[in-house]
This record gives C-alpha cells, structure tokens and sequence, in this order.
C-alpha cells in the first residue's frame, strides 16, 4: 500500500484506509449490521470527503477572521455547517 | 593438370582461363566486339605468372563459360550493354584485377594480397583446429579475389613479405599437422595453430595484440566473507518501502578503491564506545575462541568496508537518520549480527570512529587513518573489528540508544555494501539534529510507539488519523485544541454515518450494508451529482490499489473484476 504519495509533505501522509477501523466503529454502532468488503472503501472515501470540506471550511473562517493560524472556534462553526450538510 | 605450353611452369586457373579464352570459339558471335576481345586478351597476357590455386573451379569456369557463350549467342547479340556482364569479360576482368599471387603454397614466393587478411581473421577465430586453418586459405582467395581485388589493394602487399615469413615458420608445421589432423588428436594441431596467429598479429597489427589478462590472486577469505555477508543480507527487513535509491552499485564500486580516503571525524562519543563496547565483549566473547584462529584476509574486505561506510556516509548522511525506518532495520540485521563470526573485544577504536564519523560528520581524515592504522597494528582480531561492528552495532544498538545514530549508518551502509536497497525512508522530518539528541539524553531502551495511544485506544488512533489528514487537507498551521475539534467533529460523524446507513440498508431491507447505500448515501449528501460520479471520485482521492477494487474494469477473457 502508499505510504506517502507526495514527497513535498513535511509529514508523511498515510494514504491507506484503516479498514480494520472503520469495521471496528460500524460493528460497535450497528452490531446487528454487516459490512461488506468494498463498503469500508467508501466509507473510507466518504470521510475524506468529510474531512476535506471541514478542512475546506476551516481555512475560509480563519481567512475570514485574517488568522494565520486555524483556531478552534474556526473549525467549531465550519463542523457545525458541514454536518448539517453531511447529514442523509 | 599438365600444362607444357603454357609460359607459366605450374597450371593456374589464370593461365588455365587464358588458354580458354583464346582458344575459345571464335565464332563467339560479337563481331563487333571482337576487337574489344582481342584487346582484352591482349591485355590478359601481359600480366604473367599468376596463379589462382583451385582448379575445379577453373574447370567449372571453364565448362560454364563455353556452355553460357554458346548459350547466350542469340540475346546477347541483341543487347549491346549486356557484353559486359558475359562470362567472358567477367572472367577477363577477373584475370586482370586479380593480383599476382596465389594461396598459400609452401614454396610459393608471393602471396595473395587478402590472403592474410582473411587468414588471420579466421585463424583468430578458430584457433584450435588446424583444419580451419588451411580451408580459408583456400577458399578466400578465390571467392574474394574477384570481391575485394577489385578496389586494387596495394596495403596488402606491403605486407605480404612479412605475413611469408610468419607463414614459412607456420606453415612447415601446419603442413604437418594437415596430415596429421585427421588421426591425430586436436591437442596437436592447438599448439599448432596458437603459434601462427599470433606472430602475423603481433608483427603486422601491433595495436591489436592481446596483452595476457592481469589476473589478480583471488582472496578466498574476503569472497567467502563477502558470500557469508551477502547470504545474510538476503534476508532485509521490509522497511525498504519507499527509497528506490541505488545505493548499493556506487558502493560497491567504490569500496575497494576507497580505502586510503576515509572522511573522518572528531573523537566524541568515547562513553558511548564504551558502554558499546561492554555490551559487544557480553556478546562477543564466547565467540571471540571460536573465531580467533581469525582470518587476516577478511582485513582487507573488513577495512574496505569501513572505508566504504566512511566515504559514503557524508553523502547520504541527510537520508540515514530516519529513526522510523531504522529501528525495524536493527531489527532485522540484529539477526545477521548474531550470525557474524567476526567479533573482537577491542572494537571500541573502530566503533568509536565509525560513530563519531556518524555523529559529527566531520571530516578529518589523519585522525581516522590514525585510528586505522592502530587498529591494524593490534592484530588479527581487531582487522576483524569492521566487519563485526557493522554487524554489532544492531545489536548493541538495539538497547544501547546512543549508538543508535552512529551505528545505523554503519549497519545501513554495510547493508548497502551487500548490495540491499537502503533502508531509510525519505524521513526528511528527522533531521540531523536528531541522533545527537538520543545520543546524549536517552540511555534507557527507547520503548517505541507506533502512534500516541495506539495500543491504549485504537478508536484514538483512528481518528487521530483522519485529522492528521485534516490538517494536511487545510495547509495551514493549526492548534493543537483545534484537532482535538476536529477529532469530536470526527466521531459525530461517524456516528451519523452509521445510522444512516442502517436506515438506507433497512429500507432496502436488507441486513448487509452495501456499496450502492454508500453511494446513495453520498449522492445525498451532494458529493455525487449527475455531474460528478461515484467513479470519478474515487479516482481522484483514492489510490490505484483501492480504485482497482471499486471500480469494474474489464480483462482479458471477457472478465470483469471487481465481478459484479
């Protein structure tokens, strides 16, 4: 699997899916459920997307409020609009 | 075939082809070339005592001319261009071009001019049978003759006086050999034929002589040191996942003439040498009887070793000190390390250089010949120091901390040396400042972690995984309560996430959650439209390894994988 797949990056990014993860999450929320094998990929996939628009929305609050830096608060009201819009 | 009228003592296709020519059919039925055929023979008599040697081909070119110019009397009247390509004037320019030598007879005085060329080629190539010799020298002449006579080589016949004389020597033995070869064995006729060749090279073409190949004596203690290391290095650990970096070819090309230039470094670490070296006699010594009766050739190989470390640790001094990637690297080669019988008490001096090389990085070359040199003159067990401090190093290192910057150059370049991939990742995160760091503070075993809390709370681990990848989404500095943030933000979502697709599975009714209420899922959050597919999503933000999983593709075979 890649590790890294940009060598620019200060840190390493992990581009794998922690696969046994999100199988652990969904059997503890929803025992009664399964999962199927290509079901954690997108699931996987979903929460990058998740995670990229509350990244997304982060950085516009604190280019808003002229932060250098991404605070709490910014990252408080973008989660706040990007779960709304996450919802099903 | 006896020959009386002729003006040449001995029969010869040339003379045998002039007889032909002008005892030809003079009803031969150009009349207007006539006097270009009389010219021609003329000219053809002019030229005296040639001799070409195979004489069925004269007779062959003899019965063919007088079939074909019978033949062609009727269309080659007609056609005035085609009288040049008769067989006639072919074998008239033949005689003419043809220069005034035959193939090698004994007694003969010249010689034609290709002749040695073509000899020596061929006798270069088959140099072990005597045979061989002589078939070319036969045939050449007369298959060549009209090939490359035509040019007029006059070089040749410069040479011709000298090629005699190596052929008068040769040849009274080839002669012999002819008739031996066919009972005797080849052995013979190889000492026959290894004589003539190299005489007319040598002589005529000095600058093609082969000079004897210098053959160094085979150290048979460094080959077998070199096979017992590469043997253990066959074994790496799997941390080379990233570094494709050829580093083994410079190395090893380097490491036999790198022995006097050795980058070398202030002697600081001493206390670390120490404590190393007190791990390494635990170690070391119930080995040490056993090796002992040591192996003063591996010295060489040992110390080439270490020069090798030495010179090429400077250069990748920048990649070496990934801690992540070195640590399961000692693991690895602490294996080989045990398998290493070369160890020495007094390997502090080699491993006190090879670390403070590592360390400090400075490059003070007296010093560290300085530290050679004693090392050499204490005896066979310490040449041997080298090699087993590249093998102990992990093994020390492993619960001496300190030596774990120094010693991973040196066990990562003698990796290298045995021709492995280099093991550190492109760690540009650890820098250099780093091994000096544990090497000054941290005595105790480093016990490491793969992540913060990783073994207490997995789910911790998860998430902190996805705001790593957060922050890396945002590219700009975050604090560190603002993770934490996004860390709750994460589990809400996941929880929501659940439920929904519990509801999409259960509308279906299904108990199985599927892809397609994964993307229903997302197509209701607006990440899939009609214009954007599932497909080109997951294209964009997964790798290859995982879009091959998710998105059908057709193979060979009229199959699709995934099957669907």
């Amino acid at each position: 699997m890649v590790l890294s797949t940009t060598v620019s990056q200060r840190k390493h990014i992990k581009r794998k899916a922690p696969r046994g993860f999100l199988k652990r999450v969904f059997k503890r929320q929803k025992p009664h459920l399964r999962l199927e094998t290509s079901g954690d990929l997108l699931m996987h996939l979903n929460c990058l997307l998740f995670v990229h628009r509350l990244a997304e929305e982060s950085r516009t609050n604190a280019c808003e409020n002229k932060c250098g830096i991404i605070k709490k608060e910014h990252v408080l009201a973008a989660a706040k609009v990007i779960l709304k819009k996450s919802r099903g | 075939m006896a020959d009386s009228g002729s003006p040449d003592s001995e029969p010869t296709t040339r003379t045998l082809l002039r007889r032909v020519l002008d005892t030809a059919d003079p009803s031969t039925p150009r009349r207007p070339r006539s006097a270009r055929a009389g010219a021609q023979r003329a000219l053809l008599e002019t030229p005296s005592s040639r001799r070409l040697s195979s004489q069925t081909k004269t007779t062959a070119r003899r019965r063919s001319q007088r079939i074909r110019s019978i033949g062609k009397l009727a269309h080659v009247q007609a056609s005035g261009y085609l009288e040049e390509q008769t067989p006639r004037t072919l074998l008239k320019n033949i005689l003419l071009t043809a220069p005034e030598s035959s193939i090698v007879m004994p007694k003969s005085v010249v010689k034609p001019g290709p002749v040695p060329q073509v000899v020596q080629p061929s006798s270069r190539e088959s140099s072990r049978g005597s045979l061989e010799l002589q078939l070319p020298e036969l045939e050449p002449p007369t298959t060549l003759a009209p090939g490359l006579l035509a040019p007029g080589r006059r070089k040749q016949r410069l040479r011709l006086s000298v090629f005699q004389e190596g052929m008068d020597k040769g040849l009274p033995l080839s002669q012999e050999s002819r008739g031996n070869a066919d009972a005797s064995s080849l052995t013979s006729s190889l000492n026959l034929t290894f004589a003539t060749p190299l005489q007319p090279q040598s002589v005529q073409r000095p600058g093609l002589a082969r000079r004897p190949p210098t053959r160094r004596a085979v150290d048979v203690g460094a080959f077998l040191q070199d096979l017992r290391d590469t043997s253990l290095a066959l074994a790496p650990p799997d941390t080379v996942l990233e570094d494709t970096q050829p580093f083994s070819q410079p190395l090893v090309g380097r490491s036999p003439s790198v022995h006097h230039s050795l980058p070398c470094p202030s002697h600081s670490g001493a206390e670390d040498a120490e404590r190393a070296v007190s791990h390494r006699t635990r170690s070391t010594g119930p080995r040490l009887q056993n090796n002992s009766p040591g192996k003063p050739a591996q010295l060489l190989a040992g110390k080439a070793e270490v020069d090798a470390l030495a010179m090429n640790f400077p250069n990748t001094s920048s990649s070496i000190f990934g801690e992540v990637g070195v640590e399961p690297l000692q693991d690895g080669v602490g294996g080989e390390a045990e398998e290493r019988t070369e160890k020495s008490l007094s390997m502090s001096k080699v491993k006190e250089a090879a670390r403070a090389r590592g360390s400090a990085r400075a490059q003070e070359p007296e010093g560290h010949t300085q530290v050679t040199e004693a090392e050499g003159s204490q005896g066979a067990i310490e040449t041997k120091e080298p090699e087993g401090s590249s093998g102990d190093c992990p093994t020390s290192s492993r619960r001496v901390s300190p030596e774990l910057a120094s010693s991973t150059p040196e066990f990562l370049q003698a990796k290298r040396i045995q021709g492995l991939e280099p093991a550190p990742p492109p760690s540009t995160a650890v820098l250099p400042s780093e091994p000096l760091e544990p090497l000054s503070a941290r005595l105790p075993p480093r016990a490491r972690t793969p992540g913060p809390k990783a073994c207490q709370n997995p789910y911790k681990t998860g998430l902190s995984h996805y705001a790593k990848l957060f922050s890396f989404y945002a590219k700009m500095p975050m604090e560190k309560k603002a993770l934490e943030m996004v860390e709750k933000c994460l589990d809400k979502y996941f929880q929501h996430l659940c439920d929904d697709l519990e509801m999409f599975a259960a509308h279906a009714g299904r108990k199985t959650v599927r892809p397609e209420d994964l993307e229903l899922l997302m197509r209701r959050q607006g990440l899939v439209t009609d214009q954007v597919s599932l497909h080109v999503l997951v294209e964009r933000h997964l790798p290859l390894e995982y879009r091959q999983l998710l998105i059908p593709c057709a193979f060979s075979g009229n199959s699709v994988f995934p099957a669907q």
